[in-house]
């Protein structure tokens, strides 16, 4: 049964300006939204975002096509074909990432031996067609040479934690 | 003017009624008898009865019909059974019709009722005929108000109980139960001592 | 006689104009508002601060296609759009905005008002079943039977207004609480008040008694299959029903358009030079604010606490105050009667 207490409440809506005590408050706070375009919210080095593949200071591509991140990926997103080049080394001449299966694991970054294939912290890539979805090694190195600066900072940033 | 606009609003009534019978589907003739009573509304107001052409729209239009049309939207007729007793029920029909007629007509042609004479009545010099109504239903009519009012309560008594069943073995929720349920009755927050982590499968894992 | 219909017309779109403005930008401040009670900004790109965002809405509508769903009674599917916002607007003509401005003086204003409001309902029903969808019927189903329970209440609410007043005309009505806010018959009639405002919000099937769009259950209840323009006018007489019911409220429990210290020796000549309608809009605003701030704050009834509420509470709640209003009538109590 309810209390004669409870009844007397119920009729004076106790509870219910409680609730829009709340609301009320908040209505003066600050409003946490970001104006998406014109403010971004800040990312950890460890983002995992658009790949990219990097390369040695010199130039030389870094990846050697030992097609671990091929091998590793749960998505199967990473397609690679490899020849040997005239100098002896062993190069992709094929590596080709779809990102509709890419699930954005980082597996592919932490099986790499070499630091070649990464993830950026570039969240916001759209594209207008279908097949636009597959990325090929020209763009992903494109989007490495572009990227090369905050990349190789972020891993700075991350190397005491590994 | 006035003789314009009630012919106009009698003539979508008299379509409206016609409609009501005539139709098939039952809902829309809930829909036209709708029409039909919101048209003898205006014709009410129109001779100065606004208050009972009024309460006429709040009552019949906005309470008995929107049940009407309830009932009807649950059900599923179709036109063909509805025909069925067309034929059966004719005779009556037209003997209920015939003795309507009649009764109008008694009404409308006997000199004791003044209805003859204009097609709508002199409205009241003092238009508020809500004050007047209510002066009289509290004075001179005041016994049998009271009692049509009582009548209607025993109605709504009936109506309920005879469809207030209580079979047994169904599963109800007590409102009451639920809105007076509160965190006390409902959690209780217990205080541990924090316990030495036993030796096992689970601490070696760590 | 054409002076008087020239005249009447123009009185007509003198209400009906700022209406429909102010039923655009009662949907930008209800996202505005609970935006900010919830934290958020609502929609602020279209224009300064968005206040453009109402047009950028209605052009979009405007330019939807309209959709009759197959198997759906055509005439009925596009009359209930009609249904439902000429009863929505036709109420306007007898409520007064300020002493004097009103389209119809008429004498059984509060009855007229009553007729009216519970005409809306057709539009519900007509569009809920002439869709031909099982959702709009459940919709249809929960808001015409919450709209007929909660009419009761609301017009016994009323009743006590009409004995407090001695009238049934709106002006009467306002009349009758000339003086300081406390004249008003928001004091007497406090229980009825709450009856009265709870009643109006779930006349008009907003939250928390929105049971009938339940969005999360039955999508949006009667006018799932409307689209465009069609669903734009229920859109339209949603609003504008919720808006009079706020200036209702304004009328019946606090003094129309008398200011609040109508009638006191400093404050009241000093503030006769504001219009009788600013008044009563202002008073309007804070229960439309009400309205906002209820949908930001309550979750929804479920359906059977919704008449349990409307005929185990409030009808029996207005009944009681009633008696005692008459008493307090009867004996002269305080300054109102």
């Amino acid at each position: 049964m309810r209390s004669l207490r409870e009844y007397v409440r119920s009729f004076l809506l106790v509870e219910l300006l409680q609730g829009l005590r709340v609301t009320g408050r908040h209505l003066f706070k600050r409003s946490v939204t970001l104006e998406f375009p014109e403010e971004v919210a800040p990312k950890s080095p460890r983002f995992r975002g658009l790949h990219a593949l990097r390369r040695y200071p010199n130039g030389e591509e870094r990846c050697i096509a030992c097609k671990l991140c091929e091998a590793v990926c749960p998505a199967l997103a990473i397609t690679i074909d490899s020849h040997q080049r005239a100098d002896g080394t062993r190069r992709t001449t094929r590596y080709e990432i779809d990102l509709f299966k890419c699930i954005y694991c980082g597996f592919c970054e932490e099986s790499c031996p070499v630091d070649s294939i990464v993830e950026t912290r570039i969240d916001w890539h759209l594209m207008e067609s279908r097949d636009q979805r597959i990325i090929g090694k020209e763009r992903l190195l494109e989007i490495g040479d572009q990227y090369e600066a905050q990349i190789a900072a972020d891993r700075a940033a991350d190397a005491p934690y590994r | 003017m006035e003789q314009a606009v009630f012919y106009l609003f009698a003539a979508i009534l008299l379509f409206a009624a016609t409609m009501v019978i005539t139709v098939r589907n039952p809902v829309q003739a809930a829909l036209f008898l709708v029409l039909a009573f919101f048209n003898a509304a205006v014709l009410w107001v129109l001779v100065g009865a606004e208050f009972l052409g009024i309460a006429l729209v709040v009552v019949y239009v906005g309470a008995v019909m929107v049940l009407f049309l309830f009932v009807v939207m649950m059900l599923d007729i179709t036109a063909a059974p509805m025909r069925e007793g067309f034929a059966r029920y004719l005779p009556v029909g037209i003997l209920v019709a015939v003795l309507m007629v009649l009764q109008l007509g008694v009404v409308i042609l006997s000199d004791d009722v003044a209805l003859v004479g204009g097609l709508i009545p002199e409205p009241a010099a003092d238009a508020d005929n809500i004050r007047a109504i209510g002066t009289v239903l509290y004075t001179v009519y005041v016994y049998p108000f009271e009692i049509a009012a009582v009548i209607l309560l025993v109605a709504i008594v009936a109506a309920i109980t005879l469809t207030l069943r209580r079979r047994q073995g169904t599963k109800h929720q007590n409102i009451e139960e639920q809105l007076s349920a509160n965190k006390a009755n409902r959690l209780r927050v217990l205080k541990m001592e924090a316990e030495p982590r036993q030796g096992g499968e689970g601490a070696e894992r760590q | 006689m054409f002076e008087t219909l020239f005249w009447t017309f123009s009185k007509i779109w003198a209400v009906l104009i700022p209406l429909f403005i102010g039923v655009a930008y009662f949907t930008y401040f209800e996202r505005r508002v609970i935006g900010h009670m919830q934290d958020r900004r609502g929609p602020n790109r279209v224009g300064y601060k968005g206040l453009l965002q109402p047009f950028a809405d209605a052009l979009k509508l405007l330019f939807k296609e309209i959709t009759v769903p197959t198997h759906a009674n055509r005439v009925l599917f596009l009359l209930a759009p009609a249904l439902s916002i000429g009863p929505a607007v036709a109420v306007w003509a007898v409520i007064p905005f300020a002493d004097g401005w009103v389209v119809a003086d008429i004498n059984a204003g509060l009855l007229y008002i009553l007729a009216m409001t519970s005409l809306g309902v057709y539009g519900i029903i007509v569009a809920g079943w002439a869709s031909n969808s099982k959702y709009a019927l459940l919709g249809t189903l929960r808001a015409s039977a919450q709209v007929v329970s909660y009419e009761i209440a609301m017009g016994f609410a009323l009743v006590g207004v009409l004995m407090a007043a001695g009238t049934m005309n709106l002006s009467g009505i306002v009349e009758a609480q000339a003086g300081p806010f406390w004249n008003w018959f928001w004091l007497p009639l406090l229980p009825l008040f709450l009856v009265y405002w709870i009643s109006g919000v779930a006349e008009t099937n907003r939250a928390p008694f929105d049971v009938a769009e339940g969005e999360s259950e039955i999508v949006a209840g009667f006018h799932v299959e409307y689209s465009g323009m069609a669903f734009a006018v229920f859109f339209l007489a949603e609003y504008a029903n919720m808006i009079l019911i706020c200036v209702i409220a304004a009328i019946m429990f606090l003094g129309g358009w008398y200011s609040p210290f109508h009638g006191l020796p400093v404050l009241g000549p000093a503030l006769d030079w504001v219009p009788g309608i600013v008044w009563l809009l202002l008073k309007a605003c804070f229960f439309a604010f009400c309205y906002l701030w209820f949908r930001a704050t309550f979750p929804r009834y479920r359906y059977d606490q919704i008449m349990r509420l409307g005929w185990k509470v409030l009808i029996p709640v207005t009944v009681v105050w009633l008696v005692v209003l008459t008493v307090l009538i009867y004996a002269g109590v305080g300054p109102w009667f």
